[in-house]
């Protein structure tokens, strides 16, 4: 028995997700038939199939920790499983490269078993050893590396290799994390044979050095980020996967996948090679769409000309799931008169969400129902019967107008105007080529005109440019993503996080002023709350990070509270998960929660693996 | 052969400078241009399930690529780095950006030629034909269709290709650069990267033949009037041999409109190769810029410049060898 003294933790958050502390603690296996997996048989085989990817860069290597990598996640890159698209709980897993996994009941420890017969496309067994390399170089790239802060929640725990198919991971009790095992499973690993050489022998005395504090500390992390570089750019040469396929070639356009003859599972595998082809901009995906080419497409933002179009396309499918992103209105309070309640309620109400949902995005969102910073799909199973008290801002010019009196502005010659006589003024800021962003913010402006409010959308010429301008506090309002569940600390991060004064540092939470530090949103630090008192939901929502079922449960309910009167955003709708696949060549037939899956895009590799495409005979 | 020298010499110098003049602009655009990439990217992995702190650190790789230093020191870095022959690497796949520029030029550098080329023969055939028949209805028909294609954008011609040759009759394909499942270089994957450049490269060949039928027509109609050509008809020389001295003559400022298609189409490259989705130096310098890859970004910017200038060059040092004018003035001076 071999055990590694390495932070497992740390490692497995290196390509990981959200999290939250969820208990689970039923093993599941591809074995205990409720996963949804086919069985041997099931699918017809041949073929090729179709689908896309963004940004394919044909010099890239296929390095899944390259960040223009030629190892797309399902097809050629594994995890050890994939997360599921459920509502609240992130740790809900299709298997992967496990087989089995076992959380105990104090979310402490995390039991792994990969497949007896998980084999690398050259032969070579996949092993414990493999998925502890892989941890080791999780720390290096990037989103792993924030662990090795000292401080930061869920550092410093073991992986013990127990036999070659079978590890076990364990957190320190001193500082757990509820991302624990969403890290460990989300974890994607790499053929130690390959990669061994890639991180500096002495890497993991490097690790626990940089884990702890001082001169000699620092260098250990600037060492760690270094070695992280070098694994950036490692080019293994030639492609081997522990996936359903193996990349064959590749040019600008499109990568070609060949069936791998190892894979564990590999008949469950349909179609024997993929395409997957570049796309820059959604309008070539309406293209092949159109054209019928497409076997499936992941989620892009389509007009509903165009979806209509798609449809009437023979053999074309179209599936709505559910999707954890919600589109909402955000007030920069540092601007006057945004920083009265008032006014923010004043707009929440004058706002008809339905219509503006069914101009500009029918098939992509649903209206919103309230204001709350969860998606209402989700909203009752955190907060329960608090829901009903929430406020719904409906529409209703009338609780307008009194919200607008109550902030001291009249109205002359059906315009409103500031109490300094002023008109009131509302500018809303898109991104060009957000086609739905800019429909929505054209029928609020409309709608707020005839209001009486003066009201423009003014556009920003891409997202980086909008992101900086933001986050510089350059607008008074923008549209603004917030939901992104499940994870109860990922959803009111977006709101009472970097972007309205709250900042983790060391594992510390810090507070910075308006204006300051990225802080654009410009809230309160604290805010009174009805029922609740005077709260931060600063510090509420960094509890999250680690806080139990019942903590968990009641901070959502006062944060919902709290979005709900003081509406630093409007929500304006939640999107749908809106899909694409044509029945011509093969049927391509995932459930619901496999249509999303945290941390990949292209989805059909997932599902080809589990066997939920067969080919048309 | 000296005064040839002299001239290559005062181009190269020409040019020189020219590139300098360039990959300075370059570097202050580049400089100035707003947008912040890690955010951009944070955003981005948040939307793919991230937390905060993995989309952070993980976006946050991005600024160990991220210059530092005074804007002069970074000038200076930058064109040292350029002596040298090097363009760095590109910051997210860490590919030197030589590496990714050959990649993309032969996606654009085949495709602009051949279609500049094209239109440049197809331009001065008809040119001649135009300026010949100038007084007939089919004359002005052509002359016309100069002008029409002249005044519409290059984007406009690509989109309604498409429109028509590949979606309301589809016979080419939309986008794309070859058929992937093809061996490279088997009959079959030449006759595929053919089938796919047949829209691009129709779409080059349609923006620039305009501007060669109305310069050719116009040279051809200003021979027509000089006494040589005169002279010629009086003394009773063949028709064939007078057409070749008018088409000798007036293709000459040809030539300088060639060079500048070329450039135009060079630059035009960028929407076409976006509306075909075809992977060329436009598209990588369109998804650059989205992105930031700043390093990828200056050396696109760069080369599609320098080879504007080096067509630029070529043409002037073309014009004077086959023009003995200029070869003679040049070689008195």
């Amino acid at each position: 028995m071999k055990v590694t003294r390495i932070t497992a933790t740390l490692a497995a958050f290196a390509l990981a997700i959200t999290a939250c502390g969820g208990d689970d603690d039923e093993p599941t296996s591809p074995d205990d038939g409720d996963n949804g997996a086919a069985e041997e048989g099931e699918v017809n085989r041949g073929g090729v199939y179709t689908t896309i990817v963004t940004q394919l860069d044909a010099t890239a290597p296929p390095n899944p920790f390259n960040p223009d990598t030629n190892s797309f996640l399902g097809y050629n890159a594994m995890r050890l499983a994939w997360v599921k698209n459920h509502p609240t709980d992130p740790s809900d897993f299709y298997p992967g490269l496990a087989s089995e996994w076992e959380v105990s009941d104090d979310n402490l420890e995390l039991t792994v078993t990969l497949h007896p017969e998980a084999t690398w496309s050259d032969g070579t067994p996949v092993t414990s050893d493999d998925v502890v390399l892989s941890a080791n170089i999780a720390y290096t790239r990037g989103s792993g590396a924030f662990i090795l802060d000292p401080g930061a929640a869920g550092a410093a725990s073991d992986v013990e290799v127990i036999d070659d198919k079978t590890l076990r991971f364990t957190q320190d009790p001193d500082n757990p994390t509820g991302e624990f095992v969403n890290g460990i499973m989300d974890m994607t690993i790499v053929p130690e044979h390959v990669y061994g050489d890639v991180l500096p022998a002495d890497f993991e005395e490097t690790l626990e050095a940089a884990q702890g504090e001082g001169e000699d500390a620092e260098e250990a992390r600037d060492a760690v980020s270094e070695a992280g570089e070098e694994v950036a750019s490692f080019d293994p040469g030639e492609d081997i996967s522990a996936g359903p396929y193996v990349l064959e070639r590749i040019n600008p356009s499109e990568a070609l996948l060949t069936r791998n003859e190892h894979f564990h599972n590999d008949h469950l595998v349909a179609p024997d090679q993929v395409i997957v082809r570049n796309y820059d901009g959604n309008e070539q995906v309406w293209d092949y769409l159109q054209a019928g080419e497409l076997d499936s497409s992941h989620f892009v933002a389509v007009p509903e000309d165009v979806v209509q179009q798609i449809e009437a396309v023979p053999g074309n499918e179209i599936s709505r799931t559910y999707s954890p992103v919600v589109a909402g209105l955000a007030f920069n309070q540092s601007y006057e008169p945004f920083d009265d309640v008032h006014v923010r309620r004043a707009l929440a109400y004058a706002i008809d969400r339905e219509q503006m949902v069914s101009v500009s995005t029918p098939d992509g969102g649903d209206a919103a129902t309230t204001t709350s910073g969860i998606h209402q799909e989700v909203v009752d199973e955190w907060i329960g019967d608090a829901v009903g008290e929430l406020d719904p801002y409906e529409h209703d010019l009338d609780a307008a107008e009194e919200e607008l009196e109550a902030a001291g502005m009249t109205k002359e010659d059906g315009r409103w105007l500031l109490p300094d006589g002023e008109p009131f003024e509302v500018p809303i800021q898109v991104v060009s080529g957000f086609s739905d962003w800019i429909a929505a913010g054209e029928n609020i402006a409309t709608q707020l005109d005839e209001f009486g409010i003066e009201s423009e959308i003014l556009t920003s010429p891409d997202f980086t440019v909008y992101q900086e301008e933001m986050a510089a506090g350059d607008y008074p309002l923008g549209f603004w993503l917030i939901g992104l569940g499940p994870s109860p600390y990922n959803i009111f991060q977006r709101l009472y996080g970097q972007s309205n004064g709250w900042q983790v540092h060391a594992g510390q939470l810090s507070y910075s002023e308006p204006g300051e530090d990225g802080n654009w949103k410009g809230g309160p630090e604290t805010i009174e709350v009805e029922g609740h008192g005077e709260i931060n939901p600063g510090e509420l929502t960094h509890e999250l990070r680690t806080a139990d079922e019942e903590r968990t449960q009641e901070i959502m309910t006062i944060l919902a509270r709290a979005t709900n009167e003081t509406l630093p955003v409007i929500q304006l709708w939640d999107y749908i998960n809106t899909q694409f696949s044509n029945t011509d060549r093969f049927i391509t037939d995932p459930p619901d929660d496999a249509r999303r899956v945290s941390g990949v895009t292209s989805l059909a590799g997932i599902w080809i693996q589990q066997g939920w495409v067969t080919a048309v005979e | 052969m000296k005064g040839f020298a002299r001239r290559l010499a005062g181009q190269l110098a020409r040019g020189l400078v020219m590139v300098w003049v360039v990959l300075t602009f370059t570097f202050v655009i580049i400089s100035i241009m707003p947008g912040d990439p890690v955010r951009a990217e944070y955003e981005n992995l948040l939307q793919q399930g991230y937390s905060p702190e993995q989309a952070e650190a993980q976006a946050a790789m991005l600024h160990r690529f991220r210059p530092t230093g005074s804007v002069f020191e970074q000038y200076v870095d930058y064109v040292g780095s350029l002596l040298r022959f090097d363009l760095g690497q590109s910051l997210y796949s860490r590919v030197d950006v030589a590496t990714v520029l050959a990649d993309a030029a032969k996606w654009t550098v085949i495709p602009v030629l051949l279609g500049t080329v094209l239109s440049f023969g197809l331009g001065v055939v008809v040119g001649v034909y135009a300026a010949i028949k100038r007084s007939s209805k089919l004359g002005d028909m052509l002359t016309m269709s100069g002008s029409l294609l002249r005044g519409i954008p290059d984007f406009v011609v690509g989109l309604l290709l498409a429109s028509i040759f590949a979606t309301l009759w589809p016979i080419l394909p939309r986008q794309g650069a070859v058929n992937i499942l093809y061996e490279p270089w088997t009959v079959e994957y030449v006759l595929s990267l053919g089938y796919h450049a047949i829209l691009p490269v129709a779409t080059y060949t349609i923006s620039a033949y305009g501007g060669f039928i109305l310069a050719m027509k116009s040279s051809v109609v200003t021979v027509l009037g000089d006494d040589f050509i005169l002279a010629a008809e009086l003394r009773g020389m063949k028709r064939s041999i007078i057409f070749r001295y008018i088409a000798r003559n007036a293709i000459l400022p040809l030539f300088t409109v060639f060079a500048l298609s070329v450039a135009a189409v060079f630059s035009g490259a960028i929407f076409i190769e976006r509306i075909f989705n075809y992977p060329g130096l436009g598209m990588l310098l369109i998804d650059s810029i989205g992105r930031r890859d700043i390093t990828v970004m200056a050396g696109a910017l760069l080369l599609i410049t320098v080879a504007v200038i080096i067509a630029n060059i070529v043409a002037d040092l073309f014009y004077s060898v086959i023009d003995p004018r200029i070869r003679r003035a040049g070689d008195r001076v």
